[in-house]
């Protein structure tokens, strides 16, 4: 083989052998596995810790008061609706009760007149009429709306 | 010397030419062989059929805008509190007498939302929750320049944070606006379906927390889940049909003032 045609195919080698050098290093593991993307990037996503634990985990101590909410209006409205967890106790509720005050803005989210939301279903209230200046829960258990508490 | 010079300078611009030409070559001679040193290709696609297929139905006629959902949304994913980051938001639509629409969402309808226009102005209002659609032919995809965000086998669009190197591209692809830029991770940021919950068999947290039930969770492959329940009794759309996103988010009684 004439030096020349030697050399030039060396460099050619040596060239391509970089370049496939250049790619193992570069890519990073995982890579393309399912498409052009990190496989293990799905489990990254995946990491996550759950704050909001749902309803069957409520369930294993207030199954009284699941009980209690079945039977009256709110049964659709999950405890967490409500009762969002506060962010530092997001493993044990008992640290940190998710205590709602029940006052008339808490409650106007979802009642307040709003031509918007559908008219039967949610009632809807003009709290300014609505015994103004009491929290909600002073007269209804928010569990069972329609067990008015005598006064 | 000179001459010299000009002969050497030449059969080095050669060779370079050549080895870049060649390897070019190689390279594309190597690169349809690869499939045969991983015959993985057939397993996934068999795979991909057992994994569940997630979508979401938005039911518009149940939907209050009390931003329950956008709230714990960003308690869920830690999503900065400043009333211009999220993942979901509720937008409420009031078309007056007059045919003007007005489009509002302050802090995303964290809140609840109140509306502003008279009684007497507005021909209809509605509520609106949006979400990334989690199209099947995700723009946002296509523009990431690393692949720092993908589908997920098993539908979701993901963003991979560790490999993004925040140009935004993908905020401005997207045609739902469903994207922003985290300032704490300084990469893009989006509704994730909660994947975390829903690999451990929780709902997402705007689906666990809504209290009309206005968002619907579910496997489209699953012909018995709720989802495909709601699809099958409602007439559904999704967003922005002519720009065929392909989106696995479904809203039932959309109006056409919806963008």
């Amino acid at each position: 083989m004439p030096k020349l045609i030697f050399r030039l195919f060396l460099t050619f080698v040596v060239f391509v052998g970089i370049f496939i050098l250049i790619q193992q290093l570069l890519t990073p593991e995982s890579f393309g596995e399912y498409g052009h993307y990190r496989a293990n990037a799905i489990d990254d996503n995946k990491m996550s810790t759950s704050f909001y634990k749902g309803e069957a985990k409520c369930n294993e101590c207030h199954q009284d008061i699941f009980d209690q909410k079945a039977l009256d209006v709110h049964d659709a409205v999950r405890c967490e609706s409500c009762h969002s967890p506060k962010i530092d106790a997001s493993t044990d509720c008992k640290v940190s009760p998710p205590i709602v005050k029940g006052t008339i803005k808490f409650c106007a989210e979802c009642h307040a007149t709003n031509p918007a939301r559908l008219k039967k279903g949610v009632p809807q209230l003009n709290f300014k009429e609505h015994y103004d200046k009491q929290n909600c829960i002073e007269c209804h258990n928010p569990h069972a709306p329609w067990e008015l508490k005598e006064k | 010397m000179g001459t010299e010079r000009k002969v050497n300078n030449r059969r080095k611009f050669f060779q370079t030419s050549a080895a870049l030409v060649g390897g070019t070559l190689l390279y594309a001679i190597i690169k349809p062989f690869e499939a045969l040193a991983q015959p993985k290709e057939e397993e996934l696609k068999t795979d991909k059929a057992n994994l569940p297929l997630w979508g979401m139905g938005v039911d518009l006629e149940k939907c209050i805008g009390c931003g329950k959902c956008a709230e714990a949304c960003k308690i869920e994913n830690k999503v900065p509190k400043e009333p211009f980051y999220f993942r979901t938001w509720v937008e409420q639509y009031t078309v007056k007498n007059d045919g003007t629409v007005k489009i509002e969402s302050p802090n995303g309808g964290i809140g609840g939302l109140k509306q502003s226009v008279p009684d007497e102005e507005i021909f209809k209002s509605f509520m609106v929750p949006k979400l990334c659609n989690h199209c099947t032919k995700a723009p946002c995809v296509q523009a990431c320049p690393v692949g720092a965000t993908f589908i997920s086998p098993d539908g979701v669009v993901l963003v991979d944070e560790t490999y993004c190197i925040g140009c935004s591209y993908c905020i401005q692809a997207c045609p739902y606006g469903a994207r922003f830029m985290n300032p704490i991770t300084k990469v893009a940021d989006k509704c994730t379906f909660c994947y975390h919950r829903i690999n451990e068999g929780l709902q997402p947290a705007c689906v666990e927390v809504c209290p009309t039930n206005a968002r619907i969770f579910g496997d489209l492959r699953d012909k018995e889940s709720d989802l495909v329940n709601f699809l099958q009794v409602n007439p559904t759309q999704v967003l922005k049909p002519h720009l065929n996103t392909h989106s696995r988010v479904f809203y039932n009684g959309l109006s056409s003032e919806v963008k």
